[in-house]
């Protein structure tokens, strides 16, 4: 088994929504639907100024507030560390979308379900690449890999760029965040 | 299995670069374009991506992965799946799973996958399209495209969906006289439009039409046949945020429009007022990284912090439009110190003295004044840039502020030009590259005739230093309102939007006898015109190659990658051909576009089906080689310092100090614009992926500075009055820190103004309302930020 994590290095982060759009064409999602969220920064003051971006989507946690509350065992544990959606037995209470700490879930008006990054896993068990928001990243600053392996991408820079996740072990997070 | 799928299932960093029997055919198929492959085979990304990202997570970590060969070996692919029931996929997912793994199995057919172009903006990167039930599924970036370098930007991809929008222009319509449209058939617009243009030709001359086109391949070939065919040389190209002044004044230094700074190379690289994250360049982008990863520097010049800055070891907020003496006084403190490249000027240059003489006044001290830049960063950076030549250079900031924003610009263009001239590091490594001219040989002219149009360009007389190959399209305008032009098509160009002052360009089209545009969508200029005639989109064309020149030149081809999805809109190749049918010059379109294309192709030893299998393909041309220069093709054949077309044109011989128009001052501020990532122009902005993340984010909210801010009693997301001495519009504000205190940001392309674009209309404020529209002295460009504003809080 794998434990898929991403690396997102908000400093490689032009905030270009290439991401967010690609992964809307890719996965057919309508207009209204984004699994990406992005929370803007500004620190400093003229000239010396620093704007961050951050790109924000489900952390695939490995202490899901959303699994733990879902009534209907719709939002689970999956293998491979990944959290999953069974949009047949969501039955649209909205609770995972207050449960989630960071807002990461998003309302399906289309299917009455409440939905969220997938991490594209059928790309990642066919042996392509990943998710189609590493794929689409104008400056490569996301990573996907296996948290597991110690030989994996992921790992290295994880350590080398000592990257955490957006809020400690809040929720143990696989997302981890340079900033 | 099929072997030649299982092959790119595993082997996914093969280039395909170089060749035009690339990887994306399958070599056993006659015509490539027919190929089908299998889904589960393909590759997510087919190209291998720097770093070595693109090691398929099954090859790094192949006991953790399930790999596709483990997955189908369990025989029930789709009920291992759908059984149970997590992998951490939806439903929609699981089903999409299970018609992969059946289609797997039975060798049922996959997406269909086609190369193309993207025609979101006029950088064109190349893709594969992704096709299953005629509907586009998918877009990757093409890799072997020089420009895209296997990225597309958010444009790129939500842009796509134009081929299906509602708001398409869907038949050919005429304008009543209550300024309403009808519906008419194609015969009756050909027939119409002819009759006019001939009667026009018969009293006025060939000279009276004009034709205004956008960059994209087949009308640039097309049109201006076309154009030539009837006698008039009043071609006018038009790209919306502009290169006008920076070509032209490029091509006084060094006779050619551009130069590729070799920024992956490069120890030091600065961009002045260019920011290829927003007027996005994938390459440039990636080519940034790669000159940090090497210890490279990066300096960004800007009134406003550019996205692309995150990369930047420096920003330079600059008071706007005053970038000319900062630039001058770096040439300055390089001849001052004898720092340049003195055999290189001795032997490649002329008119360098008289120059250098000039330079002596303007000191960091006098730069400082003006533009804001301390005296001591200037001397800092001029000395670091000779330090570190020639792998030291100024970008060419494509779409950048010295594109046509002031009156200075085309001599900005020059100082950009002579100061990498300076450093001596043309052509050569981590320098200014000058590729060699790439173009297609001679067509058999008997298949293809050649028409010549003589005559001057209307326009070229009274702007002289304009780049030939462009000319000014601002002018053109001009001359319909003083009736010099009585007849013009524009092929998408929206110079009504995009241009300064829409109110004056509305009262000269409204001059014309005839007007025609030719369209994907209804548009601020279509609304104008007496007919419009609706475009096939960019997905559903064929049109002819184009060349990139580079170390070895590429060719790229838009291909039809969906079929025609309203079925009364034609390609521009079609168009033409009729319209010179219906005017008798017919003789010179006896062809296909197929056709035109494959004779181009074979001129450079390819074919239009090896081109279509592989998108885009390199060839042996013209060889570049670092530190020999390509032919110059100034009328001295040497880089020019001092030019004598510049004095002709009323310019002193080398580049001087030039005040922009106007300058801030007080709560003056000036009214600074540019594209964005989401928005490249109005091309781009009807589009509901888009537009959703645009109004999200508050993309539209022009940018002030915090302190000006502070004076005026503003806070971020109040609704402010802007006014200029022509226009007054109400919008929400962004309070910042990262701006020039002097300047106000607004993106250049918003405040849509036809009902037709439901996504766009009516969302933020348009630039151009607010400027004035004067020509720049010689060059002829629009100067789009020669404006003054100034703001209050409403109801304050």
């Amino acid at each position: 088994m794998a434990r898929y994590g991403m690396l997102i290095d908000t400093r490689s982060c032009v905030g270009c929504y290439a991401c967010l759009i690609a992964c809307r064409r890719q996965n057919g999602l309508s207009p209204e639907l984004s699994f990406i969220r992005f929370e803007h920064r500004e620190r400093g003051s003229y000239p010396a100024v620093f704007q961050e971006v951050i790109p924000l989507q489900c952390m695939q946690c490995a202490a899901a507030p959303c699994v733990l509350v879902c009534p209907t065992e719709a939002s689970y544990f999956g293998p491979d560390g990944l959290v999953g959606i069974d949009h047949g037995k969501c039955i649209g209470c909205k609770y995972c979308m207050v449960a989630c700490p960071y807002q990461l879930r998003t309302f399906n008006e289309e299917l009455g379900v409440a939905d969220k990054c997938r991490f594209c896993a059928i790309q990642t068990l066919v042996g392509g690449k990943g998710c189609t928001c590493v794929e689409a990243c104008l400056t490569n600053a996301r990573v996907i890999g296996d948290l597991d392996d110690p030989n994996s991408e992921i790992v290295s820079l994880i350590e080398s760029k000592n990257a955490l996740p957006i809020a400690g072990d809040l929720t143990q997070a696989n997302i981890f965040y340079v900033r | 299995m099929n072997r030649v799928n299982k092959k790119r299932a595993t082997d996914t960093t093969e280039q395909t670069t170089g060749s035009a029997e690339g990887t994306q055919s399958n070599p056993g198929q006659a015509n490539p374009r027919n190929t089908r492959v299998n889904t589960a085979a393909i590759p997510l990304a087919p190209y291998e991506v720097e770093g070595g990202a693109a090691i398929p997570l099954a090859q790094r970590c192949p006991e953790k992965t399930i790999s596709r060969r483990s997955f189908v070996a369990a025989g029930t692919g789709a009920a291992v799946l759908a059984g149970t029931g997590c992998l951490g996929l939806s439903t929609l997912h699981q089903a999409h799973a299970a018609d992969k793994a059946a289609a797997e199995a039975s060798q049922l057919p996959g997406p269909l996958m086609r190369h193309s172009l993207c025609g979101a903006c006029s950088n064109q990167c190349g893709f594969t399209a992704y096709i299953v039930d005629g509907k586009l599924t998918k877009l990757v970036g093409d890799k072997a495209n020089p420009g895209g370098a296997g990225k597309l930007c958010a444009r790129g991809y939500g842009y796509a969906t134009i081929a299906s929008s509602p708001d398409r222009l869907t038949h050919p319509l005429k304008r009543n006289l209550d300024g309403s449209f009808s519906q008419i058939t194609w015969t009756q617009a050909y027939s119409e439009i002819s009759e006019k243009l001939m009667s026009l030709i018969d009293v006025q001359g060939a000279e009276a039409v004009a034709l205004m086109h956008s960059l994209h391949p087949s009308v640039s070939f097309y049109g201006r046949r076309f154009m030539a065919a009837l006698g008039s040389p009043n071609v006018y190209a038009y790209d919306p945020p502009g290169n006008l002044s920076r070509n032209s004044g490029f091509a006084q230094v060094f006779g050619a429009d551009t130069f590729l700074a070799d920024i992956a190379h490069a120890r030091l690289v600065m961009f002045v007022g260019g920011d290829p994250a927003e007027a996005v360049l994938p390459a440039t982008l990636s080519a940034m990284q790669s000159a940090r990863k090497s210890g490279g520097r990066i300096v960004v010049v800007d009134p406003r912090l550019t996205t692309s800055a995150i990369f930047a070891d420096e920003w330079l907020p600059i008071n706007p439009g005053t970038e000319l003496a900062f630039l001058l006084s770096m040439a300055h403190v390089l001849v001052r110190l004898n720092r340049y490249d003195q055999d290189f000027i001795a032997q490649h240059t002329v008119g360098f003295e008289e120059w250098a003489e000039k330079l002596s006044q303007y000191t960091p001290q006098w730069a400082e004044e003006i533009t804001g830049i301390p005296a001591e960063t200037i001397s800092r950076l001029a000395g670091e840039f000779a330090e570190k030549a020639p792998a030291s250079v100024i970008d060419s900031a494509w779409r950048g502020v010295y594109g046509c924003a002031y009156q200075n610009s085309g001599e900005t263009g020059r100082v950009i030009a002579l100061f990498n001239t300076l450093l001596g590091n043309w052509n050569q490594k981590g320098g200014a590259l000058l590729y060699p001219r790439a173009t297609f040989g001679q067509l058999d002219a008997t298949v293809f005739p050649v028409p010549t149009a003589t005559g001057e360009r209307v326009g070229d007389a009274d702007y002289p230093l304009v780049w030939e190959e462009a000319g000014s399209s601002a002018f053109a305008i001009q001359a319909a309102r003083e009736g010099r032009i009585s007849a013009m098509l524009f092929y998408g160009s929206n110079v009504v939007a995009e241009c300064p002052n829409p109110d004056y360009l509305t009262e000269a089209l409204d001059k014309l006898d005839l007007s025609v545009v030719i369209d994907v969508q209804m548009s601020e200029t279509a609304q104008l015109a007496h007919y419009v005639l609706p475009d096939t989109s960019y997905l559903e064309r064929l049109e002819v190659p184009e060349i990139v020149p580079g170390k070895k030149p590429t060719v790229t081809l838009r291909d039809k990658v969906l079929d025609t999805v309203y079925e009364d809109t034609r390609p521009v190749d079609e168009i033409f051909s009729e319209l010179a049918r219906a005017c008798n010059v017919g003789a010179y379109f006896t062809f296909s576009v197929e056709e035109l294309a494959d004779a181009q192709l074979k001129t450079v030893g390819l074919d239009l089906a090896a081109l279509q299998a592989v998108g885009s393909a390199q060839y042996e041309g013209a060889p570049f080689a670092y530190g020999s220069l390509p032919d110059i093709a100034t009328p001295t054949g040497k880089f020019q310092f001092s030019s004598e077309a510049c004095v002709q044109a009323g310019y002193p011989a080398s580049p001087e100090w030039l005040p922009p128009r106007v300058m801030p001052t007080g709560d003056r501020l000036r009214l600074i614009g540019g594209e964005q990532a989401l928005c490249a122009s109005t091309v781009t902005i009807d589009n509901p992926d888009l537009m959703e993340v645009i109004k999200k984010y508050r993309l539209t909210y022009p940018w002030i500075h915090a302190t000006v801010a502070q004076r005026l009693g503003i806070k971020d997301g109040d609704e402010i009055e802007l006014t200029s001495d022509i226009h007054s519009g109400r919008t929400r504000v962004h309070v910042t820190q990262a701006i020039n205190p002097t300047a106000l940001y607004l993106p250049s392309y918003y405040g849509c103004s036809v009902k037709e674009l439901k996504e766009a209309y009516n969302v933020g404020l348009r630039q151009m309302d607010f400027v004035p529209l004067h020509l720049e002295m010689g060059y002829g460009a629009a100067m789009t930020q020669e404006v003054l504003v100034t703001i209050k809080k409403v109801g304050a």
